[in-house]
């Protein structure tokens, strides 16, 4: 077809006229409220589950001797420092005798004293002893009265009453002494077992209370950890399950360790199961007290069932469900879910069989007359 | 039917009342047969442009009487109702620029005053060909005016003029830019023109060059005119 | 009859293309100003539908959660989940705060939501990639708005929080990104403080004798603990089974407990009528500025398209053409430059629109409004153009 001038002259501006309409259109078509939602579709496998367990804890010493004084008192001085080992029996530090020492002499007075008092007592009964003796032979050659018997008979007793009295007068403070004799020893602050020197609170020269601690020590090897888990997720937990734990400070290590038992008690203010996870073997170098771990605890698989990611299940009026793909487009079909992995994965027991294709990801929210466009990605490259 | 061209009687044109009236037309004569071609010719502010506006019907003139073709279009109040279709079927206008449509072709430029009329755009166009071919620039049909010569413009102006075969034509200085031979061939065009067509043509000018070729001339001052005969030069 | 207006188009196409292509912008800016109201409007509706909630509980006598600070205690929830009608209740928290990636720091709102699973209120309800939270502590799920990435470490005080999903349009009615974290994580980021403010506050507490006794051992302990636990929640979002009314639920929650409860419409109301009101209104007289400014300039454009005409207009007059003929012309003209400055404004707002960094919301019956407008508008800018061209007078192609 020949065209005149005119109309070769006019075919740039209907090229361009037919390209605006073009994008015109799909622009009116495609974008905006009218454009269909963009979904990626995933398929139901069946698998086999770990709902494994996830929570954080921090590491304690299961036994911790806080040391200190009974009675308040000034510390005289310290031999342990923070990260020394000890031994059971070890002298740590001394406290200030202060008037100890001063008691005991006046004490020992008090005891020399009271010896004293006993012989006393003791020479007194020995001789109304031997008065009452004479006296009891006399009366027999009428060489007495009874009057005088029965009074020599009398001092004996008195005398030997006092003796008694001295004797046991010298006992308390006896007593008394041994009294403060071991609260010097408890002056001297002793390691209570072996372990590892962890807290040193006072210094030598402070007054401390009685009941303070001075000198906190742990037991290394009895390290373990405080873990915490929430309880929407910790159904499974039960002693003895192996553990991998993450200190917070060695992030690129897994330790392992397992779980030493539940408490019995759970935090129902926070809403978490509390355990112990101890570790296999003690990590060197040792773990600080209360650092942060996290805790993994692999449970035996389950089963296989049909499973299908968490990102696609939504609600609708109030049900869990997913959306499945159908002929007609897609249909809201309400599951009944069991347990879950780490990884998203969940059982779903009731609603879907394997191979049934449902929406994993959207663009936003679906309703049943939704229209959908299928897509690979939702996400291209990000900004 | 016999035309009978241009006849004005008694034309006068008052612009202003009172104190400040003035005349510019005072009681003019005027007759052009069909196929004539005569001159006017007068200074400038003597009345000629006024006398060419009454005559195409673009004021109102204050009294006198004018006959275009076979109809009397004025007779102290205008007898025509519609002044438009007046203009485009009965007068063709030539003017000192060619004032065509920048945005049509030659060919369109000339159709466009029957399709106006209501004819379709097939006669249109053949009977514009025709008036084109007839001034010798058919072969600049499909070109746009931008594209034709000085010369070639105003032929197809005059084309236009005469496309809807008006009774009348007025041509107001259609010569002044052109040079002595274009002129002399656009005054021969117009004189074949009017022949063939049985037109009559009243040309305003001063132009030296063409005003000899004239048989009749009409001198207008001071709005009025006397008559005069022409030297009437040949054209061949 | 042939079609002066398309001759006249056909001629000069370059001059009208490129007319109706600045027009076209301009329109573009003018249905963009209209998206980013309508923008601002959809962000405050899309949080509440985001999260699920049919009520909203919230400390006595403050706006919250939204438009001021709520704070309740985390454990009153489990008063509502109780209550008939109630489908569900979970604990959230909403903070507002610099959330970093290495070097670089995001505005995002920091959402902590409890560990109910998937489908509870709080929860994102569609995911564009990823999975939702499975794990108590340390995982988030980040809107794409926010840069983020799967496989993201982000810092949110002093923990970090892998990025396991992306969320597409979850923001807060301001247009920050969001970023879901556990529940108890967040509340340790809404209420504990950095590290140097916990110091300041340990060296205090044991300077006051009050809390340091020497004979009380433990005490000093036990207090500086108290200071840094944190068993507060900002809002109790509520589900309300299919069948029951918000309202009654609403009123049985104000009358028991000591509470503030908002349905649905009510936290519309507070979100659009008074958290964006004012940038919205701002945005709205903006938008309306700009409409008349563009009327005026497509008038002006019109109107200076037909004065290059005047001397063809005037001789169409001269040589017979219709009053009709030629202000079809011009009218004809005005509707073409309008219909294509349309069609390039609607194209440019829509290319541009994903661009801006809060979203824009271009919606049709916008564009169909818009449409009409300059429809009208070229319409009454031709007539004065029109008016102008029927009053030349022919006689000025015949000269003096």
């Amino acid at each position: 077809m020949k065209l005149t001038p005119k109309q070769r002259q006019s075919i740039p501006l209907i090229v361009f006229v037919l390209l605006l309409l073009t994008i015109f259109i799909f622009v009116a078509v495609r974008s905006g409220p009218l454009a269909p939602i963009s979904v990626t579709l995933s398929t139901v496998e069946s698998r086999t589950i770990s709902p494994d367990l996830s929570g954080v804890g921090t590491v304690q010493a299961r036994y911790t001797y806080k040391i200190g004084p009974v009675i308040t008192g000034k510390i005289a001085s310290l031999n342990v420092n923070v990260g020394e080992r000890v031994e059971a029996g070890q002298l740590l530090g001394e406290m200030d005798a202060v008037d100890i020492a001063q008691r005991l002499q006046a004490q020992e007075a008090a005891i020399r004293s009271s010896e004293a008092v006993v012989l006393q007592a003791t020479a007194k009964e020995d001789y109304a002893k031997s008065q009452a003796r004479r006296y009891e032979q006399l009366i027999l050659t009428r060489g007495t009265s009874e009057e005088t018997l029965l009074s020599k008979r009398q001092e004996l007793a008195i005398a030997s009453a006092t003796l008694s009295a001295s004797i046991s007068e010298m006992a308390r403070l006896r007593a008394e002494r041994d009294a403060l004799l071991s609260q010097l020893k408890n002056l001297n602050l002793i390691a209570f077992a072996d372990g590892l020197v962890a807290a040193r609170n006072a210094e030598p020269g402070s007054t401390v209370t009685a009941g303070q601690t001075v000198i906190e020590i742990i037991d290394p090897d009895s390290l373990w950890i405080n873990a915490r888990f929430d309880q929407h997720s910790a159904e499974g937990l039960a002693a003895g399950l192996p553990a991998e734990i993450t200190l917070r400070s060695r992030q690129s290590q897994t330790l392992a360790g397992s779980v030493l038992w539940v408490e019995p008690k759970a935090d129902a203010v926070t809403e978490e199961m509390l355990a112990k996870i101890v570790f296999a073997t003690t990590p060197t170098p040792l773990p600080s007290i209360g650092e942060l771990a996290q805790i993994r605890l692999r449970l035996p698989a389950l089963a296989e069932t049909p499973t299908v990611l968490n990102a696609a299940i939504r609600t609708l009026n109030g049900q869990r469900g997913v959306w499945k793909l159908t002929q007609d487009g897609i249909l809201f079909v309400p599951v009944v879910l069991g347990r879950t992995d780490l990884d998203g994965y969940v059982q779903v027991l009731e609603g879907l069989q394997v191979g049934d294709q449902v929406v994993l990801y959207s663009d936003k929210t679906l309703k049943a007359d939704s229209r959908i466009h299928i897509t690979e990605s939702l996400t291209g490259t990000s900004r | 039917m016999a035309k009978q061209g241009i006849i004005i009687e008694g034309l006068s044109k008052q612009y202003g009342y009172g104190d400040t009236a003035f005349l510019a037309l005072k009681n003019v004569n005027m007759h052009v047969a069909p196929g004539e071609v005569v001159g006017l010719i007068g200074p400038s502010g003597s009345g000629k442009s006024t006398l060419l506006k009454c005559l195409g019907a673009v004021i109102d003139p204050t009294a006198g009487r004018m006959t275009l073709g076979d109809e009397v279009i004025f007779d102290g109040a205008w007898h025509v109702k519609d002044l438009r279709a007046l203009r485009r079927d009965k007068i063709g206008f030539v003017f000192q620029a060619p004032y065509l449509i920048p945005f049509l072709d030659v060919l369109d430029n000339v159709a466009l005053l029957p399709m106006l009329a209501g004819v379709d755009n097939t006669t249109a166009r053949k009977q514009a060909l025709e008036l084109l071919t007839a001034l010798d620039v058919q072969h600049r049909a499909s070109a746009m005016p931008s594209q034709l010569s000085g010369g070639e413009q105003q032929r197809v102006a005059i084309a236009r003029g005469l496309v809807n075969r008006p009774p009348v034509i007025l041509a107001d200085e259609p010569t002044a830019p052109l040079d002595s031979v274009r002129a002399l061939a656009v005054i021969r065009m117009l004189n074949d023109m009017a022949k063939r067509f049985e037109t009559a043509v009243i040309v305003v000018t001063h132009d030296e060059k063409i005003i000899p070729t004239f048989k009749r001339i009409y001198h207008i001052r001071d709005g009025v005119t006397h008559e005069e005969v022409g030297e009437g030069r040949s054209l061949n | 009859m042939i079609s002066l207006a398309g001759r006249d188009i056909l001629h000069s196409w370059g001059k009208f293309i490129f007319t109706g292509i600045g027009l076209g912008l301009l329109i573009g800016v003018t249905l963009i100003m209209a998206g980013v109201y309508r923008g601002m409007v959809d962000d405050g509706r899309v949080l509440l539908d985001n999260s699920g909630a049919d009520l909203w509980v919230v400390q006595k006598d403050t706006l919250g959660p939204y438009a001021e600070s709520s704070s309740l205690p985390d454990d009153w929830w489990r008063s509502f989940a109780s209550l008939p009608g109630v489908m569900g209740a979970s604990n959230v928290t909403y903070l507002t705060m610099q959330v970093k990636k290495g070097e670089r720091d995001v505005r995002a709102m920091v959402v902590g939501i409890a560990q109910d699973g998937p489908t509870a209120a709080g929860w994102p309800p569609q995911l564009v990639a990823g999975r939702h939270i499975t794990r108590s502590h340390y995982e988030a799920v980040a809107d794409v708005a926010s840069g983020f990435v799967l496989g993201d470490e982000l810092k949110i005080r002093r923990n970090f929080y892998k990025v396991v999903g992306l969320t597409r349009r979850m923001v807060s009615s301001g247009g920050d990104p969001m970023i879901f974290i556990p529940l108890k994580d967040a509340q340790e980021a809404q209420f504990l403080k950095d590290n140097d403010a916990i110091l300041m506050q340990r060296r205090r507490t044991e300077e006051n004798p009050i809390f340091n006794r020497p004979n009380v051992p433990g005490l000093l302990e036990a207090v500086i603990e108290s200071q840094i636990v944190n068993h507060s929640v900002n809002a109790v979002l509520v589900r309300i089974k299919p069948g029951y009314s918000a309202e009654e639920i609403a009123t049985s929650v104000r009358r028991w407990n000591r509470l503030t409860v908002y349905t649905r419409q009510q936290m519309e109301q507070i979100l659009i009528g008074k958290l964006i009101a004012t940038s919205a209104r701002q945005i709205a007289m903006f938008l309306v500025i700009l409409a008349v400014v563009s009327a005026a300039i497509v008038a002006f454009i019109i109107y200076t398209l037909t004065m290059d005409k005047i001397r063809e207009i005037a001789v169409l007059k001269l040589i017979g053409t219709r009053n009709w003929t030629i202000s079809w012309m011009i009218l004809q003209q005005a509707l073409v430059l309008g219909c294509l400055g349309f069609v390039v404004g609607k194209i440019t707002a829509t290319f541009a629109a994903p661009y801006f960094p809060k979203y824009v919301l271009l919606m049709p019956f916008d564009s169909v409004i818009g449409f009409f407008a300059v429809v009208v508008i070229c319409i009454l800018s031709s007539i004065v153009a029109i008016r102008m061209a029927l009053k030349v007078d022919p006689a000025e192609a015949i000269g003096g």
